[in-house]
């Protein structure tokens, strides 16, 4: 693998740190989304250097395709409301919490470093053939870690009710059917998609009506 | 009998207790469900078959006496506990009851004159909505009495005592709405409880001396009492035995003549002060007993006890509670005889509270404040005779005096139960001066009320006489000494003697008393029986405007007759002057003819003056006394029991005097004069009589002085709870609560990155925690002096040891090794140091200290 | 060479900055995303570990090398979707009380 190695897992992993930078510093959440979505299709390609075939898969379709897009769906809901301004509010705190946070964090990294020793030069070992496969995958997943398997099907159904009943509210069928009024009347009128008017929720008189 | 239940293990003695106690029990809680008539047959039927076993008893016992003088029927229930005694010996208490002749005859008085009360008030109380309540307590009373009688050692006894106390408490405030009645419940309580801190105090310096608690095992220590080494002695000052050597040291004896202050050395006690054992448990015995027998100091509750209904008075206030302070010294007496100092404080307080109680009685109006003074005052007299030495005569006194005594009261029941039908009014219907003729309406009332009055006063051949009269007689022929006084022991300390004519004055006091208790008693069987009767117009203002009016015609006013009468549910024709008062019911005069009687005819049971040449009940007594009347009372005059003899018809010659004068004085006084010579020297002498009709001021100066000082301690507290402990240190607690809670609160920001940044400190903490190497070891003793010290394990650990406390490390690296053993002489210690290092690197030691303990002492 | 030691420090990097973002920022879709990203640091040190030995499992039904890592890591995605799912719900909701997306407006157990 030589140099070709190096140099992919660096720009892997540098592309990874800008996303993951992008993600923390950006005002617009809209580039913190893209940000990660930078992220998550550097991790699914480090995935691939590690011989994990299968897992890089699901990290794109699931990550990158459900995810992210759900996170954008959000973001372009609430329009202009997603980004906050910002102020000096609680700035103490939280400068002191992430400090905190990161002097652990890299002191932890420093530690392990220090305790790993020799082990820390270690080569990989070789690679078996059929590693990181769907076969592989599926002799593990439908026969030791099946109940797992199970539980998490229903933990997804849970998620889905859960998500369905908080999101609507008090209000019920009457503020989602307005809300998806709204889209078809925004779509069909052509309104521009972007800028302040293009949030149903940026609706004053929506917000407003909706009893509370 | 006997056969049955065997003189150790006589278990009968549990009927006599158990039934009054079962009929507590019964109609406490069940009273009032089960209604009057079961309630008066469960109450009459555990008097009554307490009686009846105390009857069986006593065969039983006089059949063990003919055997055996000494005998006693003993049983035990179980054991209570046991205490320490000096040289720490084991000093076990059982619930144990034994009834020798002494215990067996106050058993009898208890059971049998307690059932007649019992039945009398049923009919007395039968309107009473606390009727339940009343035997309840009553029966209560007898189980109370029964164990202070029946008990083996002064443990039990003070249980009874204790009981009785209660008790009397209960049915003193038995109408206790009346915040007068309930006041002095407590007053008796407060009274009594201040006598038995000098019963227990007693306890204590008996078991410590003699180590034991119980009748027999007190007599056999009784020795040690007046052993006059140092040791033995109770220190009345200095009070540390001489150790204090503080700032108040110039109080202790010896001070001033060690430093020839002038006029202080000569009039203060150059050596310690003390008095034998004996001394002070006898002056502890006397307080206990002068608070439950009402004799100076501490008789101030008993009058005010008359708040009770009439049977609680006849029977805890006459005949059965306020004996039993008699009872205990007869009972201790050994130890009484031991202390010739106690006899005579004995009977000098006996004969001041006679005098004392009988001015007293002479100008009360109140019929029962009357019998109650009168009580104190016979009270006195059974004091003076246990305290010359007449233990018998004195006991014999407290016989006879129960029968009379409550013959009174209960007459004196019955009297105002006929008054009240007619003068609504409480204060009104006891008030002698309301009363008079009654002997008309109430004949039977009437002559047993006259043959106790003849006992009381000492008619000739009457019980009173007797017993009263052999009191006189040894009162001035009687001096104790020390029983041990010849023996080795004393015969280096020196011993109190008796000043030589204290039993002329002795008698003259108890003649004086006498000569009073007839008058006042004659006066209130004059004024209440003969005469007119002056309470037609008590309570019935139109009857006395009607009366008015009639003898004087010129003023003649509208008469407002219309309210009253329809208030008063006897429907009364106004007319005439009304119903008169009427004789009470049979369960009332039944048992006044028995307590009449007995009054009259017990006398002989004992009778002096050479009647029968031995008296009975002197005889039945003897081996009880025995142990004090050995050697320990003997006549005056060196003894001289032929000049004794012949002062016995002159004395009694004297107690007849008195009678007489008193008698023929109340009768001129109050009948052939009509009680004007009374009214002329009280306006002749007003401030003397308001002073002797208030007692003599005795309650004001107790309010003044004890009472005073325990109050102002009270308010002096209150002070400072109030400004101290509310003021400053409720407060100062509710701010270090509110500050602290004002801290806490500003963590509680309610915004999350707050509460995220707290997270990370957490995270931080627990980082450090898990990162540094934590030395830890337990040491484990092998045995033989060898001890293993165990390292705790980590992750990545590795060790090093310095074991040989040379300082430095026994090894350069750290290897795996996570013992280390070590190995001691008995008494050396050393130090263990251990260095630990972590799979980060991080360094950490620890000192470990290692000890053996030295090898034990013998303990031989 | 790679070693593991490479992965485990880009994956502690992430980590780290996750956890700050997550910690400073006010805007509660950041700190969505950011935990997101924190989790991605998690699988990609959780891939590497699996990868570094090529251990064989005693216990395994299939044969080969020990996949637990990996499929570790495919429950973590499934349960994280979930989680996303879920918070997204809970913004929406905390939006339409308040028209705010900020964490500090959400202070409604002060004191």
């Amino acid at each position: 693998m030589g140099a070709l190695g190096l140099v992919y897992f660096y720009a892997c992993a540098a592309l990874a740190v800008a996303g993951a930078l992008a993600v923390v510093i950006a005002k617009n959440p809209i580039r913190g989304a893209m940000g990660l979505l930078l992220l998550i299709l550097s991790v699914a390609g480090l995935f691939l250097a590690l011989h994990a075939q299968f897992l890089a898969a699901i990290q794109l379709i699931v990550y990158a395709g459900a995810i992210v897009v759900l996170f954008l769906f959000v973001i372009m809901l609430l329009g202009p409301s997603s980004s906050t301004p910002s102020d000096g509010r609680g700035f103490a705190t939280r400068a002191f919490g992430g400090g905190l946070f990161a002097i652990a964090g890299l002191g932890a990294l420093g530690a392990t470093w220090r305790a790993m020793g020799a082990w820390r030069h270690l080569p990989m070992a070789s690679v078996e053939p059929g590693f990181g496969g769907i076969d592989a995958f599926g002799g593990v997943l439908f026969a030791d870690a099946l109940v797992p398997f199970e539980l998490s099907s229903a933990l997804l159904m849970v998620a889905v009710l859960g998500a369905i009943a908080i999101a609507r509210g008090r209000q019920g069928l009457a503020s989602l059917s307005r809300a998806e009024l709204e889209v078809a009347r925004t779509a069909t009128a052509g309104g521009d998609p972007t800028g302040p008017e293009a949030g149903v929720f940026s609706h004053e008189i929506d917000l407003k009506e909706q009893p509370r | 009998m006997l056969s049955l239940f065997p003189v150790k293990d006589y278990a009968l003695i549990a009927v006599i207790l158990g039934m009054p106690l079962l009929g507590a029990f019964v109609n406490g809680i069940w009273g009032r469900r089960l209604g009057k008539p079961a309630v008066k047959m469960m109450a009459l039927a555990a008097v009554g078959v307490s009686f009846l076993a105390a009857v069986c008893t006593f065969i039983a016992l006089a059949q063990a006496v003919s055997d055996d003088r000494d005998a006693r029927l003993s049983w035990t229930a179980w054991e209570w506990m046991h205490t320490t005694g000096r040289d720490a010996t084991n000093v076990p208490v059982e619930l144990k009851f034994s009834i020798d002749q002494l215990s067996g005859v106050m058993m009898l008085i208890v059971t049998g004159v307690g059932f007649l009360i019992h039945l009398y008030a049923t009919s007395y109380m039968a309107e009473d909505k606390g009727y339940a309540r009343f035997f309840a307590y009553m029966n209560l009373f007898i189980f109370s009495m029964l164990v202070l009688i029946l008990g083996d050692n002064l443990v039990v006894l003070f249980v009874g005592w204790e009981g009785v106390g209660l008790c009397s408490y209960l049915l003193i405030g038995f109408w206790y709405d009346k915040t007068a009645n309930a006041a002095a419940g407590k007053k008796a309580f407060i009274a009594n409880r201040v006598g038995d801190f000098g019963l227990i105090c007693a306890m204590f310096l008996l078991v410590q001396y003699t180590g034991a608690l119980d009748w027999h095992g007190i007599a056999n220590g009784a020795a040690s009492l007046v052993d006059p080494s140092d040791f033995a002695r109770v220190h009345v000052w200095p009070l540390s035995r001489g150790e204090y050597t503080g700032i108040l040291s110039f109080l202790q004896p010896g001070y001033f003549q060690a430093h020839h202050v002038p006029f202080l050395q000569d009039h203060t006690p150059s050596a310690p002060v003390t008095i034998s054992a004996a001394t002070a448990v006898g002056l502890a015995l006397l307080l206990g007993c002068t608070g439950k027998s009402a004799q100076i100091p501490l008789y101030v509750w008993l009058p005010d006890a008359m708040a009770g209904p009439t049977p609680v008075s006849a029977l805890i206030h006459a005949a059965t509670m306020v004996t039993a302070g008699v009872y205990l010294i007869c009972r201790l007496c050994f130890v009484f005889v031991l202390s010739p100092f106690v006899m005579n404080v004995v009977a000098v307080v006996g004969v001041a509270t006679a005098v004392l109680a009988a001015t007293i009685a002479l100008v009360q109006n109140d019929i029962k404040k009357v019998l109650a003074y009168s009580t104190v005052s016979q009270l006195g007299f059974m004091f003076l005779g246990v305290g010359v030495g007449a233990f018998a005569a004195g006991f014999f006194h407290v016989f006879t005096h129960a029968f009379f005594k409550a013959c009174l009261f209960l007459g004196a029941g019955s009297v105002i139960h006929a008054m009240h039908a007619r003068v609504h009014d409480d204060d009104q219907a006891q008030d002698i001066r309301n009363m008079g003729g009654l002997r008309k309406w109430l004949p039977l009332t009437h002559w047993t009320f006259f043959a106790a009055t003849l006992a009381i006063i000492g008619f000739p051949f009457t019980s009173g006489f007797f017993s009263k009269d052999e009191i006189l007689y040894r009162a001035f022929v009687d001096g104790t000494v020390n029983p041990l006084a010849g023996s080795s022991m004393l015969r280096h300390v020196g011993v109190y003697a008796p000043p030589p004519s204290l039993g002329v004055w002795l008698y003259g006091a108890a003649v004086f008393a006498a000569t009073m208790t007839a008058f006042y008693m004659c006066r209130l069987y004059f004024l209440t029986f003969w005469g007119d009767f002056r309470g037609w117009t008590v309570g019935r203002p139109s009857l006395l405007a009607k009366q008015e009016a009639a003898h004087e015609p010129a003023h003649a006013e509208d008469h407002g007759d219309e309210d009253d009468e329809a208030v008063h549910e006897h429907h009364e024709d106004l007319a005439t002057p009304g119903y008169p008062p009427h004789e009470s019911p049979w369960q009332m005069t039944v048992p006044l003819v028995f307590l009449g009687a007995f009054s009259i005819f017990t006398g002989f049971l004992n009778p002096g003056l050479g009647v029968m040449t031995e008296k009975p009940m002197e005889h039945w007594l003897e081996p009880v006394f025995k142990a004090a009347s050995d050697g320990a009372v003997v006549f005056r005059h060196g003894n001289d029991k032929v000049w004794a003899e012949h002062l016995e018809w002159p004395l009694t010659v004297g107690g007849i005097m008195a009678f007489l004068l008193g008698t023929l004085l109340a009768y001129w006084m109050y009948i052939a004069r009509k009680g004007e010579p009374a009214e002329r020297l009280a306006k002749a002498f007003p401030g003397l009589h308001q002073l002797v009709l208030d007692k003599w001021r005795v309650d004001e100066l107790y309010e003044a002085l004890p009472i005073g000082a325990v109050d102002s301690l009270a308010e002096a507290s209150a002070a400072v709870d109030v400004a101290l402990v509310d003021g400053f240190f409720a407060r100062l607690t509710s701010l270090v609560v509110a500050a602290s809670g004002t801290i806490l609160r500003a963590f509680q920001t309610g915004v999350v990155h707050t509460y995220g940044a707290m997270m990370a400190l957490g995270l931080a903490a627990v980082v450090w925690f898990l990162g540094m190497p934590h030395p830890k070891a337990t040491i484990v003793d092998a045995g033989g002096g060898d001890y293993v010290i165990h390292a705790a394990p980590g992750v990545g650990y590795g060790y090093r040891w310095d074991g040989d406390g040379d300082g430095k490390p026994d090894t350069t690296d750290f290897g795996g090794e996570t013992k280390l053993k070590v190995h001691l002489d008995p008494g050396k210690s050393t130090t263990v140091h251990l260095e630990v290092k972590n799979a980060f690197g991080l360094v950490k030691s620890a000192e470990l200290h290692v000890e053996r303990p030295a090898a034990p002492i013998s303990s031989l | 060479m790679i070693t593991v030691e490479h992965y485990v420090a880009v994956s502690a990097l992430l980590f780290v900055i996750g956890g700050v973002g997550f910690l400073v920022r006010r805007n509660v879709l950041v700190t969505l995303m950011s935990i997101e990203v924190m989790l991605n640091a998690a699988n990609l040190a959780l891939v590497a570990f699996n990868r570094s030995r090529m251990a064989h499992a005693a216990s395994q039904t299939y044969p080969g090398p020990s996949h637990t890592g990996q499929v570790f890591v495919f429950f973590i995605i499934a349960a994280e979707a979930a989680e996303v799912a879920v918070g997204l719900a809970i913004v929406l909701a905390m939006f339409r009380l308040r028209q705010t997306v900020r964490t500090d407006d959400a202070d409604l157990l002060k004191n």
